[in-house]
């Protein structure tokens, strides 16, 4: 038995299926790929599949992850097709190999935003203030109700560009098992002087602690 | 590309990824490279029409020719209409994303009475007037199918044409001949003329109805001499040659059937004489277990459902069941597929049949017993006897069941409170009978739901002359139901009376009935089948304004004589032969034995030149 991470990218119309239908849609796919995986033991056997990080519905990602185990030895460039032989169209299989890290080693991840709005040039300047505060606190819902948190520490820019149509952005986020930091809880905070509307989130890159690729 | 409204509002509607297409196994094509545009509508929300296998069937068949392209839309929930019609977004087809409004063909599924307020929503959330009259152009043609199709009297107003039966062969004979039309540039007029000559459809713009002065109707005449007075209903005679899915759409959210779907067999050889599936599908024909263990095994490659079903009107009445479950049970089990089989009968389930589904993942038992005496089931000619429920549920119990749920209808003909209290007594029978078992499943009590239907008079029954019982008899009969239940291991649930009125109504109802369906979706009905968008008093509402009696069509005792709205449609079961069958259920409480026993001339056996069990 052989431990693979298989990483994906999930774009299109596969941002609108939900972590748990996501979840049900690779069962079927490896059923149908006919991939000799490990099933769990037990009354009720069932394919053992585990996600390390959850993308938020109406998230892209070019980077996702997901680690199982093979019964039989197969090649990993044969797994990369088989799955992608299987999968709907939005969502490709692009590497499969040994896990390196541990799940619990991530810790940051890069998305690019894009934000909507009619005054791009004065919004940013707006944004680059709201970011620059000592402290943002915000109320972060978790499973026992909400509590505040300051995003301060758990965020970085790395690109904010006025453009025609609204303002591009890269943001790094504290990423992880234990805490979790969604790009739009910082944004949902935000209120310019015109009306922004996120219209795209994408999750490019997963790091752990020390900023290595999480592989 | 995902149009840029549609990514507008999807973030902020339940469930988007029953919105947005793109699952596996949907067929996308080139829009410059197919030449006709087919819109498949379920008028029901997608967890619902995604479960119905005969969209799936219809799906695959029109999308297998290269210049045909199908797609499916449902009616959306009432968070996505309303943004829908807010952003000016019309209803689109799941495939290509493109408002179906210009398609060609804009194709119905008839499954219920109840859903036909939500095809008048669908075809105005496409842009379209509702009325057949008002679409003046080619296309689209408004065409719709299924089992309500043989009495579409109530929206024919609203529908270009009908296909009546089965639609694997008429369905692309019609289609075959708009391309025709559309390539000479025909008028809608002279394409629905044409079509009509075609066997199993029905134009109902081509048939005039009048009117005796006791509102009952005096005949339906053709307008031009071509048109056919009788349609009659297409079936497939050969199950094993005709076209079946290699692939289902698999769906991302979850839907009420979520699983793969074989259909066994198509008819039913019983003749229970409420059921009106059991007659308008006649004849029984049964499909070999060796083309449907290859279908089951391509079914499950391509969907990787960890689930099939084995789907007919009765699924032990299918001879080749131990066989197909021999052919099945060692690749669905090494697969960790689980097989169910829904449909069972009480009087043929055998210990056997049980270990052979037992070696797969546990699922409820359900049986129906339809009546509580067996006086009433043999009126209604269910031929199920009370010792054959209790030794099905003594096997159930013995293989390590501990819950049964029991299927019962209540205001069915000649049923008096004697009938009802039966009902609890049976299923305080099937409880006694778990705690006298010595070899009962231990540490476990048993459940016993009951589930009581009202029934509903259907067209094409022995039934179909009966009034339904008034909605104050139907509450008194529940009250007097739940009064008989002693113990605390039976529960019981019944349907709601409103609903089941309504559905009478316009299962039977004429076509003066489109006014109070148009009024009634524009009062805001187009979910109906889901009750927390039901609201019974806008059809009181409808009826009354349309000026229309509703117990006219539900509650008045039909004579022989009377001319249905659904008598010019010919289903293949005689009208002679009804008659007979009412007769010997009221008259003689007797019952006929089934198809194969013994052949009750019906008339379906025209339908494969002159036997039917050959």
């Amino acid at each position: 038995m052989r431990k693979i991470r298989v990483f994906f990218t999930k774009l299109g119309r596969a941002k609108y299926i939900s972590h748990l239908d996501s979840n049900r849609c690779w069962q079927r796919s490896i059923k149908r790929s006919g991939l000799p995986v490990w099933y769990t033991e037990g009354f009720n056997p069932h394919m053992y599949l585990t996600f390390p990080l959850p993308l938020s519905l109406g998230y892209e990602s070019k980077y996702e992850c997901v680690d199982m185990k093979l019964m039989e030895d197969l090649s990993d460039a044969e797994v990369v097709q088989r799955l992608n032989d299987a999968l709907p169209l939005d969502i490709r299989v692009f590497a499969c190999a040994e896990p390196v890290m541990d799940q619990k080693e991530i810790a940051w991840a890069d998305y690019d935003i894009f934000l909507s709005c009619d005054n791009a040039a004065a919004l940013s300047e707006e944004l680059s203030a709201y970011f620059a505060q000592e402290q943002i606190l915000v109320q972060k819902k978790t499973k026992k109700g909400s509590k505040e948190v300051d995003l301060k520490p758990h965020f970085s820019v790395l690109k904010q560009e006025v453009e025609e149509e609204g303002i591009a952005l890269t943001l790094r986020c504290t990423t992880g098992i234990e805490v979790n930091i969604n790009p739009s809880l910082l944004l949902e905070n935000f209120s310019g002087i015109d009306k922004v509307e996120t219209t795209s989130t994408c999750r490019t890159m997963v790091y752990t602690a020390k900023l290595e690729q999480f592989k | 590309m995902i149009p840029k409204q549609l990514e507008k509002i999807l973030l902020d509607v339940q469930k988007p990824s029953q919105y947005i297409g793109g699952e596996l196994n949907s067929v996308i094509k080139n829009r410059e490279e197919v030449d006709i545009r087919l819109a498949f509508c379920f008028p029901d929300k997608y967890e619902v029409g995604m479960s119905h296998l005969g969209m799936k069937i219809l799906y695959s068949l029109y999308n297998s020719r290269p210049n045909w392209w199908c797609e499916r839309v449902f009616a959306p929930d009432a968070d996505m209409e309303q943004k829908m019609r807010e952003n000016n977004i019309a209803l689109y087809g799941l495939e290509s994303l493109d408002p179906i409004t210009n398609f060609d063909f804009i194709l119905f599924t008839l499954q219920y009475e109840m859903s036909y307020t939500a095809i008048l929503n669908m075809l105005d959330l496409a842009g379209l007037p509702v009325r057949s009259k008002d679409r003046k152009g080619l296309w689209p043609i408004v065409a719709a199918g299924g089992p309500c199709a043989c009495n579409p009297e109530p929206i024919a107003d609203f529908i270009d044409l009908f296909f009546l039966g089965e639609g694997e062969e008429v369905n692309v004979e019609v289609t075959e001949l708009y391309e025709t039309a559309k390539k000479e540039g025909w008028s809608k007029e002279k394409f629905l003329l044409e079509a009509s000559h075609i066997e199993g459809v029905y134009v109902p713009s081509l048939y005039e109805v009048s009117y005796n002065e006791d509102g009952t109707i005096k005949a339906y005449t053709p307008v031009e001499a071509s048109v056919p007075a009788t349609i009659q209903k297409r079936i497939i005679k050969d199950l094993d040659s005709v076209f079946y899915p290699e692939s289902f759409v698999v769906p991302f959210t979850s839907i009420v059937h979520d699983r793969s779907q074989l259909e066994i067999q198509r008819g039913c050889l019983r003749g229970c004489r409420f059921c009106q599936a059991g007659f308008i599908y006649r004849p029984l024909r049964d499909k070999s277990h060796t083309i449907l263990d290859c279908n089951a095994k391509a079914l499950c490659q391509s969907t990787g459902y960890d689930e099939i079903s084995l789907t007919s009107l009765s699924t032990s009445d299918y001879d080749q069941l131990g066989d197909l479950l021999d052919d099945m049970l060692p690749w669905t089990v090494e697969q960790k597929i689980n097989m169910s089989l829904p449909s069972l009968r009480v009087d043929n389930f055998s210990e056997e049949l049980m270990k052979k589904i037992s070696k797969v993942r546990k699922s409820g038992l359900t049986f129906a017993a339809e009546a509580g005496t067996q006086r009433l089931r043999d009126v209604i000619n269910k031929n199920v006897y009370e010792d054959e429920v209790m030794e099905t549920c003594k096997t159930a119990f013995e293989g390590g069941y501990t819950s049964v749920k029991l299927y019962f209808m209540m205001g069915l003909p000649t049923e008096t409170m004697e009938d009802i209290k039966g009902i609890a007594d049976l299923a305080q029978k099937v409880v006694d009978l778990f705690y006298s078992l010595p070899n009962k499943p231990k540490g476990k009590g048993v459940q016993v739901s009951i589930s009581c239907a009202c029934f509903v008079p259907k067209p094409f029954t022995p039934f179909q002359f009966e009034p339904q019982d008034t909605m104050d008899m139907l509450h008194e009969k529940q009250k007097y139901l739940m009064s008989c239940v002693k113990s605390k291991k039976i529960s019981v649930s019944y349907h709601d009376a409103d609903t089941s009125y309504i559905e009478a109504v316009l299962a039977r109802g004429d076509r003066r009935l489109a006014d109070a369906i148009e009024l009634c979706w524009q009062k805001g009905s187009k979910l109906d089948g889901w009750d927390e968008y039901f609201d019974p008093q806008r059809w009181y509402d409808s009826f009354a304004e349309a000026g229309l009696d509703g117990a006219f069509y539900a509650n008045r005792l039909r004579s022989y004589e009377e001319v249905n709205p659904w008598d010019h449609l010919d289903y293949c079961v005689s009208k002679n032969f009804l008659i007979r069958e009412n007769r010997i259920a009221k008259e003689e409480n007797r019952t006929t034995p089934h198809c194969r026993q013994q052949c009750s001339g019906c008339g379906a056996n025209k339908l494969v030149g002159g036997k039917c069990f050959a």
